[in-house]
């Protein structure tokens, strides 16, 4: 996968609390996600200009991925009916979007980035 | 100043409009008064997602009962059968008379419906109303082969949820191409291929000449004297604005009630907001009349910023979207006024889009790949569209090249 050039076997490693390492923070540019699977579970992972973000991979509205979804600002917008997200509250801003979306905290360590999964 | 504001008309434009005037004004009474009885409630699902069972009716509504009385908004349910403009009252059938100071249109359109010239009228059913498709969902569990009359949005939409249910379908289109009548033929070419490949049968250039029905089989002979048989006939003809209340009034209607831009209608003091409206459009300096999702919200939340008293110009770019079987389709803008054509992909699992451009800038652009791939550059084209951006075509017509470059910071 191309978040890992270094090296291509290596998916991503557990750490203390459930941090799980995502990629370089060079894998994503600004004002724009990468996705994110581990285990059964799919997340998006955003560049904005103040630092970096985590949501849920999957709309709340219907069974779709929102990494193909427009970033503007701090908002994800999903591709299929443009329901809106705030990505750092993950609140949904605009319908036919109208639960939130989950927002999870994360962590930049030389120059990578982690997530932490509940 | 508290004013009396009536919305007649309980759907998706209604509601937003009522929560809107209540976000500018606290005082003034608002009343929606919907035909059928449910509050405001989505009706996109109701071809797709209720049919097959993966949403249910508590899915469907826009907001609770809670969030109304929250935000003092009254619902009733109540059929209108007269108004007085010069008075500014309504009467229902009951001889009830609603009294207003401002009145929003907002009763949406009704489904134009196929004259057979015997008595099999009723034997012909319509999606429009979460009754209707209830009515639907219940009568096709035992049958097998269904007939749908129309392809446009709706009777593809149908079809593609029937497919799934594992129904024999068969789509008749008078036209020679499906949804012609706003989408291009390449995307619906495209459209019409995934409905092939799953198995549903479609014809095009016919027409209905006569519909039997023999043991319970409903006979359809088509314009070429050919013959399909078949256990239930659904039919998607397109929809009308509903104004029948107003014909013999002093508003003026073409296509729909007249708007300009910020919702008002030629009487003053009356408004009217989505379907019913053929509005005018500042930025295709047109007027137009819209069936979307988007346009109701959108056009619900200007009227009520203009009867608020918050002077609000519409010009949001049309958008509107259709899923069949694993597709999402999108259109942005206008697509019948351009001078040159961009194709961007070729891949339906990577989405192919069409933008149609004049004078080198888009007006519209119709897409469709596999559920989320055309979304993003729809949406950035929505904005090139609204910017009047003059475009690089090289990227428009490059999918490796991401749109968000041409938009202007």
């Amino acid at each position: 996968m191309y978040l890992f050039s270094q090296n291509r076997y290596y998916i991503h490693h557990m750490s203390e609390e459930n941090w799980i390492e995502v990629g370089s923070t060079n894998s994503i540019e600004e004002e724009d996600l990468i996705r994110f699977d581990h285990q059964d579970k799919t997340f998006c992972v955003y560049r904005l200009t103040d630092g970096f973000y985590a949501t849920d991979g999957i709309c709340t509205h219907e069974a779709v991925h929102l990494e193909d979804g427009l970033v503007m600002d701090d908002e994800i917008e999903c591709p299929m009916h443009q329901g809106i997200f705030n990505i750092k509250s993950g609140e949904a801003l605009s319908p036919p979007a109208c639960e939130d979306l989950k927002t999870y905290p994360v962590k930049v360590d030389n120059d990578k980035i982690f997530i932490k999964i509940d | 100043m508290k004013n009396n504001i009536i919305i007649l008309g309980g759907g998706q434009a209604g509601i937003y409009a009522a929560r809107e005037i209540r976000q500018n004004d606290t005082e003034s009474n608002i009343k929606i008064l919907g035909e059928e009885n449910l509050l405001p409630y989505e009706r996109p699902p109701l071809s797709k997602d209720f049919l097959l069972n993966k949403k249910n009716e508590d899915d469907l509504y826009f907001h609770s009962s809670d969030v109304l009385k929250n935000e003092n908004i009254d619902f009733e349910n109540i059929s209108i059968s007269k108004v007085d403009f010069e008075n500014k009252k309504l009467f229902s059938k009951n001889e009830d008379i609603y009294t207003y100071d401002s009145l929003l249109i907002s009763t949406g359109s009704d489904n134009k419906r196929l004259s057979l010239d015997n008595n099999l009228n009723d034997d012909v059913y319509y999606l429009r109303n979460l009754e209707e498709a209830k009515t639907i969902k219940e009568k096709v569990s035992d049958k097998n082969k269904i007939t749908i009359i129309g392809g446009g949005f709706i009777g593809l939409e149908i079809a593609s949820s029937l497919s799934q249910l594992e129904k024999k379908v068969t789509v008749i289109e008078i036209g020679n191409q499906l949804m012609g009548r706003i989408i291009p033929k390449q995307i619906a070419d495209l459209v019409q291929k995934t409905h092939l490949e799953n198995g549903n049968k479609i014809i095009l250039n016919k027409q209905i000449d006569k519909i039997t029905k023999k043991n319970g089989i409903y006979e359809i002979l088509l314009s070429d004297n050919s013959l399909i048989q078949t256990d239930f006939i659904i039919a998607g003809i397109g929809s009308a604005p509903s104004v029948k209340l107003f014909e013999n009034t002093n508003l003026k209607l073409d296509n729909g009630i007249i708007t300009n831009q910020f919702c008002e209608t030629s009487i003053k003091d009356v408004y009217a907001a989505g379907d019913v409206c053929n509005f005018y459009h500042p930025f295709y300096e047109r007027n137009m009349r819209l069936e979307s999702y988007q346009h109701a919200q959108n056009h619900g939340i200007c009227a009520g910023k203009n009867i608020a008293g918050v002077k609000t110009e519409y010009n949001s770019i049309p958008w509107m979207w259709s899923d069949q079987f694993n597709l999402n389709l999108q259109l942005t803008g206008i697509c019948d006024d351009y001078d040159e054509i961009i194709e961007r992909g070729n891949d339906i699992n990577n989405g192919v889009i069409y933008f149609f451009l004049k004078n080198k800038k888009i007006r519209g652009a119709c897409g469709v790949g596999i559920m989320g791939k055309v979304g993003r550059d729809i949406r950035i084209t929505s904005k090139l569209t609204e910017k009047n951006t003059i475009v690089d075509k090289q990227i428009l017509s490059d999918q490796n090249q991401k749109l968000n470059k041409l938009i202007q910071k």
